[in-house]
């Protein structure tokens, strides 16, 4: 019993670590520039496409060192030619536009690939699996779980603490968090706030991109990929609080556990995170970690 | 004035002698003259005009089956090629009426629809390609959700459907419709093909976890499974039904790592199948032992395009189903000419799903041209019941009782590397189970086929 609730609590924390993953640069985004971006699951895609190419050409490591900046560089052109025309437009613009881009990509990448999976296979570092019993003391006989997961979660929490102080502690992340308030008397200031506001869009995009690349060999690469986790990214950003960094955190995790402790009851797997999502908003309307004025 | 006022208040005796005399011809006339009368009554989109006719094929060009549905496509297309031109198993066909020119002379047009592997849009793709498009039969898989949402608005309709991949017994047990056929083989014969060699290969003495995607088609494969193993002596240890639309399967695994089962299987297909396979061996369940056994994988349906898609290195071992291989082209002269055709046309093999959906739009056109009518009762009529031969190996049944196909089907296994002879070798045929082998009363499943004619 101690085995298996420890075995669900890891595959929580796991599943929890792809959408901080995902979610991350998703309310990074509408935090700081207020756009619903429809797009975000497409870069996701791209990131495991891109990934998945270069992986198999130049190995794994070619593609942690690629394919994020390829994804900044996407995201800062996206920003420029389509998204920076719509940050005066109603939300549903916003959505209509980055929701059709989605749809653009998509296609495209099936149109070049093919609809069928494309295997990512996982580096020769990354595979086989980790002895638990080994060392954690209160675990009974043989408890084994796979390494990547944990490589994953190891990953999702540096980029946390990265973005975090990034934004907290640089000159960059001031002039960010101070354009979220009011980018009129930045401007007023000399400071150019639409550059920085391309940059947090190429960052968003870098995020999505380095998802894509150690989310891929769990959920292999097909164009629907991104269209399957986009509404449980958005459902992260909506429970944890629009435009918070630390609510898509903590409600990344509270879906994973959700979803790996009801795994026995099939109806309620598939419909787990909007329970979720509906109980939160019930009693805190601005989500878990939500602030005044943002969507209100 | 009167006189003409008088004449409508009533019949005259005149009258009634007159409309007497021609109620007695009509009644002694003989019912050969009526015949053809009946047979041109409008059902669905009956009667066809004009130099043309059209099917339409409802396919997943989108979601978890749509790498299926886009080799069902590329299928349909050849077959409406060879119905206008001749070619492939246009040529070997037997018996065969197809004259080359297209169905009853008129040439063989088609519309495509999007199922979204989704049952209410293929619903509504389905009502538009009648409705809007005239079709006179319609087809696609790969979903039997989708494929029974379809039979029962065929029967609706009055419009044949052609099932194409469908797996589920319900397609032609609990949910059979008169309006729909099935060419492919069934849960319940990859049960009773795939246990005894399960057994032979891994014992008689296991214990079975099982993941099974959670609508029709799994649950009915669960079952078959469960059912046909335990008759072997396996045990079956649980099943946990996962989410169709799911990508990572690892809250899954979870349990069964914890669990004393020596067997996973997986009933999944598609891209579930090519994650979860996947999933399960990131989780080293090829590498582990339970029991003093070592851990076996099993994914009950098997498709080369599945095989691709979960990656050589994944598959090999592992044992399943299918209903056709491109490789046995060798065997019989219809499979030669369709995989020739297909990869002259397209530059690679069919899968399982193309030759179900490309065989159905043949042998469709063919009961049209042994009918001599697109009058879908005549068509039905002329399906059930049929046997035929040269669209694979041995001779293929339509049961008329319950519209399923019965005919040859495999067992394969994932190949390894030495095995490989290109990269769609990816599946070595472990046993060639012959029809009878897999044949079932057909009251094994409950259900009722419903009229010829829709209410």
């Amino acid at each position: 019993m101690v085995n298996q609730i420890f075995l669900q609590i890891v595959t929580g924390l796991q599943l929890g670590a792809i959408y901080v993953l995902i979610a991350l640069g998703l309310t990074l985004i509408f935090g700081t520039l207020g756009v619903v971006n429809f797009t975000h699951g497409a870069l996701f895609m791209l990131g495991a496409f891109s990934a998945v190419i270069i992986s198999g050409n130049y190995g794994f490591v070619a593609a942690i060192i690629i394919v994020p900046p390829f994804l900044f560089f996407f995201g800062v052109l996206m920003e420029r030619f389509i998204v920076r025309f719509f940050y005066d437009r109603p939300h549903t613009d916003q959505i209509l536009v980055t929701f059709g881009f989605a749809i653009v990509i998509q296609e495209t990448l099936k149109w070049i690939f093919g609809s069928n999976n494309i295997p990512f296979k996982m580096p020769a570092w990354g595979r086989g699996i980790l002895k638990l019993h080994e060392y954690v003391p209160f675990l009974d006989g043989f408890v084994a779980y796979p390494k990547w997961r944990f490589i994953l979660i190891t990953v999702s929490f540096f980029t946390v603490i990265a973005l975090f102080a990034l934004l907290q502690f640089t000159r960059f992340g001031m002039v960010i968090r101070a354009g979220m308030n009011d980018s009129e008397i930045l401007s007023f200031l000399g400071i150019n706030i639409t550059r920085r506001f391309t940059l947090v869009f190429g960052l968003g995009s870098m995020i999505a991109g380095l998802a894509g690349v150690f989310a891929g060999p769990v959920t292999n690469v097909d164009p629907g990929l991104g269209m399957f986790y986009l509404v449980p990214s958005f459902l992260v950003v909506v429970i944890g609080g629009m435009g918070s960094l630390p609510g898509a955190v903590l409600a990344s995790f509270l879906l994973g556990m959700a979803q790996s402790f009801t795994v026995s009851f099939a109806g309620l797997q598939a419909i787990v995170v909007y329970i979720v999502a509906v109980v939160v908003l019930l009693f805190m309307p601005r989500g878990l970690l939500g602030k005044k004025g943002v969507l209100d | 004035m009167s006189k003409k006022h008088d004449k409508s208040k009533g019949l005259t005796r005149r009258d009634v002698l007159k409309i007497s005399a021609a109620s007695a011809v009509a009644a002694s006339t003989p019912m050969f003259f009526v015949k053809d009368a009946w047979a041109q009554k409008a059902i669905g989109n009956f009667p066809v005009n004009g130099p043309t006719v059209t099917y339409g094929f409802n396919v997943p060009l989108t979601s978890i089956y749509a790498d299926e549905g886009e080799d069902e496509l590329r299928a349909y297309k050849l077959a409406v090629k060879h119905l206008n031109n001749g070619g492939g198993m246009v040529e070997t066909l037997q018996p065969n009426a197809l004259k080359r020119n297209g169905v009853l002379g008129k040439k063989v047009e088609y519309v495509v629809g999007d199922t979204q592997t989704n049952p209410d849009a293929a619903r509504t793709s389905a009502r538009r390609m009648i409705e809007r498009d005239k079709v006179i039969m319609f087809s696609g898989g790969s979903s039997s959700a989708i494929a029974i949402a379809q039979q029962y608005l065929a029967q609706e309709l009055g419009v044949i459907f052609m099932c194409g991949l469908t797996h589920s017994n319900d397609t032609t047990g609990k949910d059979k419709r008169r309006y729909g056929f099935r060419h492919f083989f069934n849960a319940y014969m990859t049960g009773k093909a795939l246990a005894p060699i399960l057994s032979k290969e891994y014992g008689k003495d296991r214990r079975a976890f099982h993941l099974t995607a959670d609508y029709t088609w799994g649950h009915t494969q669960y079952q078959s499974m469960k059912d046909f193993t335990e008759k072997e002596g396996w045990t079956t240890v649980d099943n946990i039904m996962t989410p169709v639309k799911t990508t990572d399967f690892s809250q899954f695994l979870t349990p069964i790592l914890n669990s004393d089962a020596d067997v996973l299987i997986l009933n999944h297909y598609g891209k579930n199948m090519n994650n979860s396979l996947t999933n399960a061996v990131e989780f080293g369940f090829k590498e582990m032992q339970k029991n003093g056994k070592n851990m076996e994988i099993v994914v009950p349906l098997y498709s080369r395009l599945m095989a691709k898609g979960a990656g050589q290195k994944n598959i090999e071992g592992v044992l399943g189903t299918t209903a056709w291989n491109w490789t046995q082209k060798d065997d019989d002269p219809g499979s030669k000419a369709f995989v020739e055709t297909f990869e002259k046309e397209y530059g690679f093999p069919p899968s399982q799903a193309a030759q179900t959906c490309y065989v159905q739009t043949i042998i469709y056109s063919d009961a049209v041209e042994r009918a001599g009518t697109f009058y879908p009762p005549a068509v039905i009529k002329a399906l059930e019941g049929h046997e035929f031969a040269g669209t694979g190996p041995g001779k293929t049944l339509y049961r008329a009782e319950d519209h399923q196909c019965f005919k040859d089907m495999l067992v394969v296994k994932g190949k390894s590397p030495s095995q490989l002879k290109g990269k769609y070798d990816l599946l070595e045929i472990v046993s060639k189970v012959k029809r009878e082998d897999t044949v079932y009363p057909v009251d094994t499943f409950p259900g009722e086929l419903g009229p010829y004619e829709p209410a």
